[in-house]
């Protein structure tokens, strides 16, 4: 099965989605060795396996074996988290996130195309927190012929190339509308133009984004609606990469597109076979000198699609292909990793919560029982997270979560109002609270569930749980290309009863200061509508006005304050019933060296890696 | 009226007590005509069909086994409460291992469990239901369909009949996974969808083979006969012609009830059958299939239950082909 390849935005929006909640995600590598420090087996969560050791030798090929084809090759449309897996080595952005083992860094912007970070004190942000004035370093290049310089214009047409009228415009638009000044308008205008590639091309050189502006050739100015203590993490987004202005030549992402993609960072795609093959090579115009975060230590980066999870596996334990590039390590596999101290199994804890189980707030079934507090803190009780865990390979691999944010996330602060005896679940507790609530005759739901990989699982262990409550529950399977798009995200189905619960998966576009893809995505009431992601209609005053205060703060601290006590209403008024937060497992060849786990794309930055000698 | 309409006495029963008659004792010495030698005794056709059905040894051993799993689809519920466990019951202490593997057959569960920690054994046991229900309720399905499409298309023949072949060549080119999938992402899967679904695309192979005999038997004298003294076309059609059909039909009903198992299984297997936690044979398969590796007998119950029911269905039905037709040649020779 395909690893959650998908940032969960384009799950929501039900774009082209499979799986979100194979989404065996992780991410930071918790207590962990520096690279280059020693090498321990992924036997603990907390391990960070890296194969540091030695001196890093050039050359090679590093081989990736999956399932898919990336969504896109074009930084603007590009979204899931496996086409991330190689944007990050041919494509830069103004500021970025580390290489790094430290938990405390890795989820944390460095500058890339940047020189450095903006702050008020160097007078990179205006004092109202709505100025952003970001200046380029001189040194990084584009691959064109003869190699140009990467220029604060650039960045200005990357910026207005994402709400282009085709259907590969950026996958996340929100973060860009109503953050920008003037990015709506633009887009607005931009929706009429006919797509043509002479009529777009016109638009965008006719036309500006009020709020993103060139100062010169090096320095770029943004300009925002309202302040946005996380703005440099949206700059971070691959969406946010400068584009040259070659790209005006052709359609977004079409098939011509992706034989001409330009290359600023350390590799370059020569060769790209539509659901077959993608072949990186060095990218002459790059240099070390001009990128503090790559170091580019393998000559070649070859991408093969095709086998599936299982066959993936079996040749990287051969040694004939060195990474996953889409599949993840099948769970059913790695107890006997574990058990045997496979070194070549790194396991990353996480800051993903998924599944987790969501109510209709909508649901005219049982009265409207699910719209009543009492009744879903009643639910809280009788889920046993500890067997749901089990389904995605236990507990080296998840741990019970009990609030909407998962670690990682800013404003995380552990807390279990809900606590059961070793997170196992209390019927008891349950039904006695449902009875309390009003209904000691129990409910019948219907819980709308994807019917293929590890859901239908989850689904039935939830079941059992909730039948020991004297609630039942009957499954409705759903295809998984329908499940967001064709039922969640459809608010005419949800007020028809169609479903009362499911389960699905969420998987931040970033992590740290993050509340504007968690909480804000799936709580904000007021998104609540066609393809929104609050697919239940949480809609509580409290939670809407600390999300407004929460991304207008002017600085992390006061952000993460917010985000904590909403994530505190959230469980008060119990909006879902979180289950666990889940780890990653990456397994490498033996040959792999330097294995820096990357939670933006799940997967080891194939610009650290270097290869053994001789082999 | 062909010319050769003398030369054959006409088909069916009459055919077939010719026929035993003249092969039965060519079998060898235990012919089954002559269990009281000498005297000559009254048989109808299909008592006959019976003797020849009970010296085929596996025929008979598939026709208990059938008859067995039968039972124990019946007696499903009992045999849970004698094992202890029910079909959906999930026991986590003991059924699951830490890291959530299935646990290997044991005292405790004889078959082994499953990846929610249920017992294998009671799954199989109740999936020999949906089985068995499938199977037979889609066959019927179809065999009517195509019974009454078949009879229509070669009685009627001319118009009637190009358009109902027409019909039934269309959907024997029915994709027919393409189908069911479309279907079932319309009306939601179930039960009675998956009989539908299965009936549809079976009818028409049976409608072509009895619009076949329709058309020769149709040409008979007694046909004639019974149009001459009166005889509407219905009455031709299920008096007179359905009877002689029935021998084909019977074959062939025992043959489609495995495809119609396996295609249930298939359907199943690929989340569009049996809603969960409904347990199937096609279920469980599908459970199964990213733990065989370390789960042997998670895929190897079910589907061990799978192939022994399709065996004995198609041992039975080629039984049942040598018995009623004993002109064709035999599977086993006894």
């Amino acid at each position: 099965m395909p690893r959650t390849t998908h940032r969960t935005r384009t799950l929501a929006l039900g774009a082209v989605l499979t799986s979100v909640a194979l989404a065996a995600a992780g991410c930071t590598s918790g207590s962990s060795p520096k690279p280059g420090g020693q090498n321990s087996p992924g036997t603990s969560a907390d391990a960070a396996n890296v194969n540091g050791g030695g001196t890093p030798v050039k050359g090679g090929t590093l081989k990736l074996l999956g399932n898919s084809d990336v969504d896109h090759l074009d930084t603007a449309s590009a979204y899931y988290s496996v086409s991330y897996v190689i944007e990050r080595a041919y494509a830069r952005q103004l500021f970025t996130y580390p290489a790094a083992t430290d938990p405390n860094k890795v989820n944390a912007v460095v500058p890339d195309l940047a020189t450095e970070l903006p702050t008020a004190a160097n007078g990179g942000i205006s004092a109202d927190g709505l100025t952003y004035t970001i200046h380029l370093r001189q040194g990084p290049m584009w691959n064109t012929t003869p190699a140009r310089a990467v220029t604060a214009q650039d960045e200005v047409l990357g910026m207005k190339r994402l709400c282009n009228p085709t259907q590969n415009s950026v996958g996340a638009p929100s973060y860009y509308e109503g953050v920008i000044k003037g990015f709506s308008e633009y887009c607005a205008g931009f929706a009429k133009v006919k797509q043509t590639i002479p009529d777009m091309k016109a638009y965008i050189t006719g036309h500006d984004i009020s709020g993103v502006t060139a100062v010169d050739a090096n320095t770029v100015r943004f300009t925002l609606v309202k302040p946005a203590s996380d703005f440099l993490n949206i700059l971070a987004m691959p969406f946010s990469s400068p584009a040259p202005v070659e790209y005006l030549n052709y359609m977004p992402d079409d098939a011509n597109f992706r034989q001409h993609t330009i290359s600023d960072g350390p590799y370059q795609i020569t060769s790209y076979t539509p659901s077959q093959s993608i072949k990186l090579d060095r990218n002459p115009a790059w240099t070390k000198a001009a990128d503090p975060v790559r170091d580019a230590y393998v000559d070649h980066i070859q991408v093969t699609e095709g086998p599936d999870e299982a066959a993936v596996q079996q040749q990287i334990q051969a040694g004939t292909a060195d990474m996953e590039w889409d599949t993840s390590v099948p769970t059913a596999s790695i107890p006997a990793l574990r058990a045997t101290k496979d070194p070549r199994l790194g396991i990353y804890t996480s800051g993903i919560s998924n599944p987790f189980l969501i109510f209709n707030f909508q649901s005219p079934n049982n009265g409207g029982a699910l719209a009543k507090p009492a009744v879903r803190q009643a639910l809280e009780y009788a889920i046993d997270k500890v067997a749901i865990g089990q389904i995605y390979g236990g507990p080296s691999l998840n741990t019970p979560l009990d609030q909407t944010l998962p670690p990682g996330s800013l404003g995380y602060q552990q807390m279990d109002p809900y606590a059961t005896p070793g997170s196992k679940g209390d019927a008891a507790k349950c039904k006695s609270m449902l009875a309390a609530a009003g209904y000691p005759n129990g409910l019948q739901l219907t819980d709308l569930v994807r019917n293929a990989g590890k859901h239908p699982a989850v689904a039935q262990s939830v079941q059992t749980d909730l039948k020991a409550c004297g609630v039942t529950v009957t499954l409705d399977p759903v295809p998984q290309g329908d499940y967001y798009g064709k039922y969640l995200g459809v608010p005419a189905i949800a007020k028809a009863g169609k479903w009362d619960i499911s389960e699905p998966g969420w998987i931040p576009d970033w992590f740290g200061n993050n509340g504007r893809s968690t909480i804000e995505p799936l709580f904000d009431g007021r998104t609540y509508g066609p393809g929104a992601t609050d697919w239940g209609d949480v809609n509580d005053a409290q939670v809407n006005a600390l999300i407004d205060q929460a991304l207008a703060a002017s600085d992390e601290t006061t952000a993460a304050g917010f985000w904590h006590q909403a994530d505190q209403r959230l469980m008060a008024i119990a909006a879902i019933v979180p289950f666990e937060s889940q780890s990653t497992p990456v397994f490498r060849s033996d040959r792999v060296h330097n294995a820096i786990f990357e939670p933006f794309s799940q997967q080891y930055d194939v610009n650290e890696i270097w290869l053994s000698p001789n082999s | 009226m062909s010319a050769d309409m003398t030369a054959d006495s006409g088909a069916g029963p009459a055919d077939t007590v010719d026929a035993a008659r003249s092969t039965a004792p060519a079998g060898g010495g235990t012919s089954a005509a002559e269990p009281s030698s000498g005297a000559i005794e009254g048989r109808s056709p299909w008592q006959l069909a019976w003797l020849l059905l009970r010296r085929d040894k596996a025929a008979m051993i598939s026709l208990g086994f059938i008859v067995f799993i039968s039972l124990v689809a019946a007696l499903a519920p009992l045999l849970a409460h004698l094992i202890g466990y029910g079909p959906t019951d999930q026991d986590r202490t003991n059924g699951i291992t830490v890291d959530g593997l299935p646990v290997g057959p044991s005292s405790a569960h004889w078959f082994g469990t499953d990846n929610l920690g249920r017992d294998i054994l009671v799954r199989v046991i109740y999936g020999t239901q949906v089985s068995l229900l499938v199977g037979v309720a889609s066959t019927l399905l179809a065999v009517a369909m195509g019974v009454l499409v078949g009879l229509a298309a070669g009685y009627f023949g001319s118009v009637v009949d190009t358009v109902l072949s027409r019909a039934m060549d269309v959907v024997l080119s029915f994709p027919f996974l393409l189908f069911a999938i479309a279907l079932v992402s319309i009306y939601g899967s179930g039960l009675g969808i998956s009989v539908f679904v299965i009936a549809f695309f079976t009818w028409a192979a049976v409608g072509r083979i009895v619009r076949g005999q329709t058309l020769s038997i149709r040409e008979k004298e007694y046909i004639e006969a019974a149009r001459s003294l009166g005889a509407g076309d219905l009455r031709i059609m299920f008096v007179d012609v359905l009877p002689n059909l029935l021998a084909p039909v019977i074959v062939y009903t025992t043959l489609l009830i495995p495809i119609a198992i396996v295609f249930e299984a298939t359907l199943s297997f690929l989340g569009l059958g049996v809603v969960p936690p409904t347990p199937t044979w096609g279920n469980m398969l599908s459970d199964s299939q990213d733990f065989y590796q370390v789960a042997w007998w998670f895929p190897f119950f079910p589907g061990l239950a799978l192939l022994l029911t399709t065996l004995a269905f198609n041992l039975l039905g080629d039984g049942v082909r040598d018995a009623l037709d004993p002109r064709a040649g035999r599977l086993f020779q006894d």
